[in-house]
């Protein structure tokens, strides 16, 4: 058997043995497991409206996974995609309501570069503090994307506040919204547009010079440095490049999902897509289906509440049990490899 | 080589204390050992040969406990057994000293020493009980060790000595000895030969790993020898000497002593003047350090593992910030440059940890032959990578230097360590440059390596690129180099002409004129 099959096989037997375990409590409140799925896939698939609510649900999932994976492959672990996700967001929906003095398609590009440029600057901080302070970057995200949250918080609470009772923006210019395609579902424009940028850092990572240096320092800093590679500045550009993969995502719920900032709307869009990335251990061309199967998870839970009185964070457990399961490495290849590893001492 | 088997062991087994016949082991799809045998007859020192990788640490692992066995049979002291592990092993009376020391550094001398197998007294550790029995040994193999200090404190040779005390005091009559002399300087290694000699007179019996053949030859009553996990044979050491020792591991001849060549010396391609630099630890580890190395030239730099030669070659390749002074590369400053900068300046390198630095394990062979080109046509052209490319280039130059197995695409961490070196050695001397600085350049690579390796320096020098070879085997140094610098301590305490060097003078040098100096 190949490294890749194990690998396959292991992601698709976590992948039974969660939605098993996930059976067993249904089972044991009563319900029948094989309804409760059921309704759970008829409430992720059925109808345009359940179906583009899924593909709604996938697009952050791709990006935010694609921003971890990426941090990942030069040795990042970065949990603060979120805050990215959320500062991309005011900041497309500042351009997007106030630069109207540009053409709609440049205002477009503007709202994403800006997103992007913002995003990308907030996750160079924790790159920085690594680099030069050695401040553990895992604990620093994880406090600036609450920091994150806070500054649109207050942002859409005051100055950029719609007026409303709930803390939001006002609309973003209907020139720069995304094009809804299954209405009345969100799906929109953006789920191509995260298609390409996932596509776009796949080739960026496996087949140019700056990939190369970028999965050279993230395995073997060491050796990348005495290579000539710069493993200081490799770093910092991955953590940014991460973030304004964040930035996106952020740009894109606001410009296609909402069409306006919506106070809090990111939360659990970084951690899900954190998860994604670890039950797959960081394969960039595998954490998309993982994303469409947690995404399929998420949107299914409502119709399985609906129809059954099985509580919908019952996803939230399979997804947990998903990670342990696929994180065990069930098909044993660690014992192998330790022995491996001995032989060759 | 079947035809030696048993020409030095016709006699009746009994008299064996030790004896290992067809074994097994394998580790996932690796065969480590195929076809292993050994005896160990009581009272001799018996040293068991072959290259890296050829199974002679696996098969006294197994015999120690520290892997089962696949198959064959083991006999101890007359009894048979079926499968072994550590604390059985210890009970038959088998100790095991390690290529890496398994000492507690935080600990005392006496502590390490008594560590599992503590005497109370109450609930207490009977100090008083457990320093009269290890003196006891001390004294009776004249072993020199202090009791009090810490394991952090003491020299190399001091810790290898207190390794074989601790199995001493755990009662072992058969001692392992895994490439002990590695890390030690030649007059570290003669105290612990008089040890083991004494260890013998006293009807120890002695299991000696190593692939170092004038050390067998000194040290050794008999000596097996295993090639790629099957035994080849075991011979008297009068009835053998070194080139037949070496056929026997390799297969085939070789010419480790290659005829040094005299090349036309050039200008100055390196020029170090006044060079300080940090340690880990210490804030000024490199002391006022100045030398040159001339295009055509082989220059050696001998002394013991860890007296600053780690940090002078940083510190040169600009892996280490420089405090003060200058390194001068063909007549261009390169002091504290990027190691971009300097690499293209025309230096070249082989680093002295070839699995930190010198390699990607993670990497495939192609990717780590390119690394260091990578930003350059052809392997790459506007920023993306030219894959046909690199492969192209790593097929030839597995073709050119001998790497195995063949395929470019293999992650370098399926690599022996030869072969893996040669990946290193490839990539570095293919880059041209003006200067090649190779650290430990054959260390922890087979014999047949070690010759490939060195002729390639050989080659490299005749080009006429300087060389600075970094090299804790005094042998290595002496037969490769043109001059000779001794490091000792941060500070340059010799310089020799290679014509005029020996190895007790350099073995002085290296600690500084003291003779049994601290290490």
């Amino acid at each position: 058997m190949s490294e890749k099959t194990k690998a396959a096989l292991n992601i698709l037997l976590s992948m039974l043995l969660a939605l098993g375990a996930g059976a067993i409590v249904v089972a044991l409140q009563g319900e029948s497991p094989v309804e409760a799925y059921a309704a759970l896939i008829r409430g992720a698939f059925n109808g345009k409206l359940k179906l583009g609510t899924t593909l709604a649900g996938v697009t952050p999932l791709l990006l935010t996974s694609l921003a971890f994976i990426v941090a990942a492959k030069a040795g990042a672990f970065h949990c603060g995609i979120e805050g990215c996700v959320f500062l991309g967001g005011i900041v497309a929906a500042y351009i997007g309501i106030n630069w109207t003095f540009l053409p709609g398609p440049l205002q477009l590009i503007a709202c994403f570069m800006g997103a992007m440029l913002v995003a990308s600057l907030w996750s160079m901080i924790p790159g920085v503090l690594r680099i030069y302070f050695n401040v553990s970057e895992v604990c620093c995200t994880i406090l600036m994307n609450s920091v994150a949250l806070y500054i649109t918080n207050y942002l859409v609470s005051g100055v950029m506040s719609a007026g409303t009772s709930l803390p939001q923006s006002a609309d973003v210019d209907p020139h720069v919204r995304l094009t809804q395609f299954m209405k009345p579902s969100s799906a929109n424009t953006g789920l191509f547009i995260a298609i390409i940028v996932t596509v776009f850092i796949m080739t960026l990572v496996y087949r140019t010079a700056f990939g190369f240096k970028l999965r050279q320092i993230g395995t073997n800093p060491a050796n990348a440095e005495f290579a000539g590679t710069d493993p200081k500045k490799m770093f910092i550009s991955a953590m940014m490049l991460a973030g304004s993969i964040g930035g996106i995502a952020g740009a894109i719920e606001v410009l296609g999902v909402h069409g306006f900032f919506l106070n809090n709307f990111a939360s659990g869009l970084g951690t899900n897509g954190m998860l994604a990335a670890l039950i797959c251990k960081n394969n960039m061309f595998v954490a998309p289906l993982i994303s469409f199967f947690i995404a399929v998870l998420k949107s299914g839970a409502m119709g399985m509440q609906q129809a059954t009185s099985v509580p919908k964070s019952l996803v939230d457990t399979i997804t947990a049990v998903f990670i342990i399961f696929a994180c065990m490495n069930l098909i044993g290849d660690i014992k192998k490899n330790r022995d491996l590893k001995e032989g060759r001492t | 080589m079947q035809y030696i088997l048993k020409k030095a062991g016709e006699k009746l087994d009994s008299e064996y204390i030790v004896s290992m016949e067809g074994i097994k082991k394998t580790f996932g799809s690796v065969q480590a050992v195929k076809n292993g045998e050994f005896n160990l007859k009581k009272g001799e020192i018996h040293s068991l040969i072959g290259e890296n990788g050829a199974g002679k640490s696996t098969m006294m692992k197994l015999l120690y406990g520290m892997y089962p066995f696949d198959a064959g049979t083991v006999t101890i002291e007359g009894k048979k057994y079926e499968s072994i592990t550590p604390k059985t092993a210890i009970e038959a009376g088998i100790g095991m000293v390690h290529q890496e020391f398994m000492l507690v550094k935080e600990l005392t001398v006496l502590e390490n020493i008594i560590l599992g197998f503590e005497p109370t007294k109450g609930l207490t550790i009977d100090f008083a009980t457990a320093r009269k029995t290890v003196q006891k040994y001390i004294d009776q193999y004249n072993m020199d060790i202090q009791l009090d200090k810490k394991i952090a404190q003491i020299s190399v040779g001091e810790a290898q000595r207190v390794e074989i005390i601790k199995i001493l005091t755990r009662g072992a009559n058969i001692i392992i000895l895994d490439e002990p002399t590695a890390v030690l300087t030649p007059q570290e290694a003669r105290r612990l030969f008089e040890i083991l000699n004494n260890l013998k007179a006293d009807g120890k019996s002695i299991v000696f790993i190593s692939h170092k053949l004038n050390e067998i030859m000194e040290i050794s009553d008999r000596v097996s020898v295993m090639r790629q996990g099957t035994y080849m044979g075991t011979v008297n050491k009068v009835d053998t000497n070194e080139n037949e020792l070496a056929r026997m591991m390799i297969g085939r001849d070789v010419f480790l002593n290659i005829e040094k060549k005299k090349s036309s010396v050039g200008d100055a391609v390196l020029q170090v003047e006044d060079l300080w630099t940090s340690g880990e630890k210490e804030i000024s580890k490199i002391r006022g350090l100045s030398f040159d190395v001339r295009a055509g030239e082989i220059v050696g730099v001998a002394g013991i593992d860890g007296n600053g030669q780690s940090e002078l070659i940083e510190a040169i390749t600009g892996l280490r910030k420089v405090e003060k002074g200058k390194v001068i590369l063909d007549g261009k400053d390169i002091t504290n440059l990027s190691v971009k900068k300097i690499r293209e300046a025309g230096l070249t390198h082989i680093p002295e940890d070839r699995n930190t630095r010198g390699l990607n394990r993670q990497f495939s062979i192609g990717d780590n032959l390119i690394e260091v080109t990578l930003d350059k046509e052809p392997f790459s052209k506007n920023g993306f990578l030219k894959k046909d490319a690199v492969k192209k280039f790593a097929e030839e130059l597995i073709e050119k230097f001998d790497i195995r197995p063949a395929k470019a695409e293999l992650p370098t961490s399926y690599l022996s360590g030869g072969n893996a070196q040669k990946v290193v050695v490839a990539r570095e001397v293919t880059l041209g440059g003006k200067l090649l600085v190779a650290s430990q350049p054959t260390r922890g690579v087979d014999i047949g390596a070690i010759e490939s390796i060195r002729s390639i320096l050989q080659d490299v020098k005749e080009k006429g690129l300087g060389v600075l070879l970094v090299s804790a085997e005094l042998e290595e140094i002496m037969s490769l180099s043109d001059r000779i610098i001794v490091m000792h301590n941060g500070k340059i305490t010799g310089r020799l002409n290679a014509e005029e060097a020996n190895e007790e003078e350099l073995g002085m040098l290296m600690m500084s004129g003291k003779e049994g100096g601290e290490a």
